[in-house]
């Protein structure tokens, strides 16, 4: 009898050292190292089952992948991601108005869970958030007494006896269409969707306020957060992101450019602009410097499974919050600290403005994140081991065991080591995911996306 | 002094960058651009701080002045070091500036002054080759921009080869288009800004509500 999972992987899920091996599944997108601006991946994002795993790029295009059914005579590998459907969700548009192009970049998804033999997801841009409903067809009705098989309507004198049409089965299809369009309620610039443990509402933030919708109404949302000041020039900070508790349906929290992040109830008032909670750690005065405002902001905001915890990732760093603990995060990782006294060249490049997303494990055991050089890491939270691997073609027969990596900060390289120096700042992980329940991950390079698995003996 | 042309180029830097985001598919970020500006404050107040310390240096070089700004203390022992000539050419992580650059410790505080305008022209040009955006340097157009207000007219080229004199005072202005522009930003006293007047159409890149300060911010930097 073969285990589906191995319980071990399952439950220990440490991402360093001798717990858990990293092997190479497969790659998707193109070869080639000219990047079409088109095909950078924006987004990745399981569903709740991870079955399937879609992906937004700057196109406004979405893929969507879907895991083949496990092969049960071949236990040691774990089903295949095919491309499952493929669709247009956003395109340019222009803002006559403001004489501002809207750009079609898929910023956010997030699934909704599945309800019948439908799937359906919110995929947003800048502005508009779009509800898609994707289903399949794999029958067909065939037999009209009006209508030839290709359409074609058949002269009814032709006609002279009757049929009942029945279902016939086809090839698969699978149609993606848009069930609801979230439109012209955001000024700024959308940078995150969550939807609420109700599953009925959701939350959109822009720079400066949070709405709340209804999935079923498309002409009104509630603004629930707005810190847009009076007189604009005394801005000093903008909200980045923002996501509901899992399973508190009042309880979301925004992180904000300034490094702190406010969590809200939505029962104590109508605008949620005071905050229940302000989580803020001091600035370490010793790592004072002139970009410190910088890379303090916050870029991603994830609430782990449980909702115990949530994780956030500034420019160089992870941290852990408990929730019932405001004054500092009960862990930080670095993810990159040799970064910190190249600042200023980061600036240059503008490499110091790029977003990094984080993702926990399913069992909230393990958290991950990516860096450059196509480098993304994995911090266990119970062994405090962390492991730095690269996704690049060159390890890219299934199964191979990915080598650690490891960067040499300063003094003498050893060897297999790289040198800050000699990084790839032009490749970059920013968007990664974990399987809601299994060791796999996607993570996306600029336009290629790659997908780990554990390795199961 | 170092430090100064470092705060310069950084200055110019950011400039530059704000004017380059306007031209970005989907226009003005305001986190982006709120980001750009922290990073010209600061760099104006490093500058204005260490312009300071040069004219106190020049007059007290045993003491270096007491400054607010906890950001400036690192400065202040690299400053200190510089004039005990140590040779040390390793900077702790403190220092603000990128390590990589050439050791500030070599430099003595009596270079400092002569013609830190003239070169740090020149290193803002080459800077900004890379940038691609041929012939105008920001300093060129926020120079112009002052002028424009002043009524002046004249050509651009000429303005570009002042007599040392001038050039000293020729990055102020820069300086001063900036601090008048972000007073809002510094929490000084609101600085009247009638000179903002209401965009014309087509110079207008940014979301209306998003305003008064990426207005500001946006006409520092468009000079015409």
């Amino acid at each position: 009898m073969f285990l589906k999972f191995s319980p071990r992987a399952m439950f220990y899920g440490a991402g360093g050292g001798n717990d858990i091996q990293w092997c190479f599944s497969q790659v998707k997108g193109a070869v080639d190292d000219d990047v079409a601006e088109a095909d950078i991946i924006s987004t990745v994002e399981f569903n709740h089952s991870g079955e399937l795993l879609a992906t937004g790029d700057k196109g406004g295009r979405v893929v969507i992948f879907q895991q083949e059914q496990e092969n049960k005579i071949q236990s040691h590998s774990r089903g295949e991601y095919n491309v499952y459907s493929t669709f247009q969700s956003h395109e340019p548009e222009f803002d006559y108005l403001k004489s501002l192009e809207i750009e079609e970049k898929i910023n956010k998804i997030r699934w909704l869970p599945q309800k019948n033999a439908a799937q359906f997801l919110l995929s947003t841009n800048d502005k508009t958030i779009k509800l898609w409903k994707i289903s399949e067809r794999d029958k067909r009705p065939e037999g009209y007494n009006l209508k030839e098989e290709d359409g074609r309507f058949r002269d009814p004198t032709t006609v002279t006896t009757l049929r009942v049409p029945v279902f016939r089965p086809m090839d698969l299809m699978v149609e993606a269409s848009p069930r609801r369009i979230f439109a012209n309620a955001h000024t700024y610039h959308i940078n995150s969707i969550s939807i609420n443990s109700d599953y009925e509402t959701y939350l959109s933030a822009d720079d400066l306020r949070i709405n709340l919708w209804h999935l079923e109404i498309t002409d009104r949302s509630f603004n629930i957060v707005d810190i847009k000041p009076a007189n604009m020039e005394e801005l000093t900070e903008v909200i980045t992101a923002a996501e509901f508790h899992p399973n508190s349906c009042n309880t979301f929290v925004y992180s904000s450019s300034k490094g702190t992040i406010r969590l809200c109830d939505m029962r104590a008032s109508a605008l949620c602009d005071r905050h229940s909670k302000l989580f803020e750690e001091p600035e370490d005065p010793s790592n004072r410097s002139f970009f410190s405002e910088i890379i303090s902001s916050i870029s991603d905001v994830k609430f782990s499974h449980s909702g115990r915890y949530m994780m956030t990732r500034d420019y160089l760093s992870v941290k852990i919050w408990d929730l019932n603990m405001e004054n500092r995060p009960v862990e930080t990782y670095q993810v990159h600290e040799y970064l910190r006294s190249k600042l200023c060249s980061l600036y240059e490049n503008d490499c110091i403005f790029d977003k990094f997303e984080c993702c926990w494990n399913g069992s909230d055991s393990v958290v991950m994140t990516g860096s450059y050089n196509n480098f993304f890491r994995m911090f266990d939270r119970n062994t405090k081991r962390d492991i730095t691997l690269e996704a690049s073609r060159e390890n890219n027969k299934p199964r191979t065991v990915l080598k650690p990596r490891k960067v040499c900060a300063s003094g003498k390289r050893k060897k297999d080591e790289i040198s800050v120096d000699s990084l790839d700042f032009n490749k970059k992980i920013l968007h990664t995911a974990w399987h809601p329940k299994e060791n796999i991950i996607a993570v996306a390079t600029t336009n290629n996306l790659y997908i780990f698995q554990d390795k199961v003996n | 002094m170092e430090v100064q042309k470092e705060a310069q180029r950084i200055m110019t830097l950011s400039v530059w960058k704000m004017y380059h985001s306007r031209m970005q598919r989907g226009g003005l970020r305001l986190h982006r651009s709120l980001q750009l500006s922290l990073v010209m404050r600061s760099a104006r107040e490093l500058y204005l701080s260490a312009k300071v310390e040069a004219h106190e240096q020049t007059e007290v070089p045993s003491l270096p002045a007491r400054s607010p700004d906890p950001r400036l203390h690192p400065l202040r022992e690299a400053q200190a070091a510089a004039e005990a000539a140590s040779p040390d050419g390793e900077q702790p992580c403190s220092e603000p500036m990128d390590t990589q650059e050439a050791p500030r410790a070599e430099e003595t505080p009596a270079r400092c002054t002569p013609h830190p305008a003239k070169v740090s022209r020149k290193r803002r040009s080459s800077s900004l080759s890379d940038g691609g955006d041929a012939g105008l340097v920001p300093s060129k157009k926020a120079r112009l921009e002052e002028e424009a207000e002043e009524g002046a007219s004249s050509e651009v080229p000429d303005r570009l080869q002042p007599p040392p004199a001038q050039a000293e005072g020729a990055f102020p202005n820069l300086a001063r288009v900036l601090q008048r522009r972000f007073s809002g930003l510094l929490n000084c006293s609101p600085a009247a800004s009638p000179t903002v007047s209401p965009p014309a159409c087509e110079g207008k890149p940014a979301c209306r509500p998003a305003d008064n300060m990426l207005n500001v911010l946006v006409r520092a930097v468009v000079a015409f």
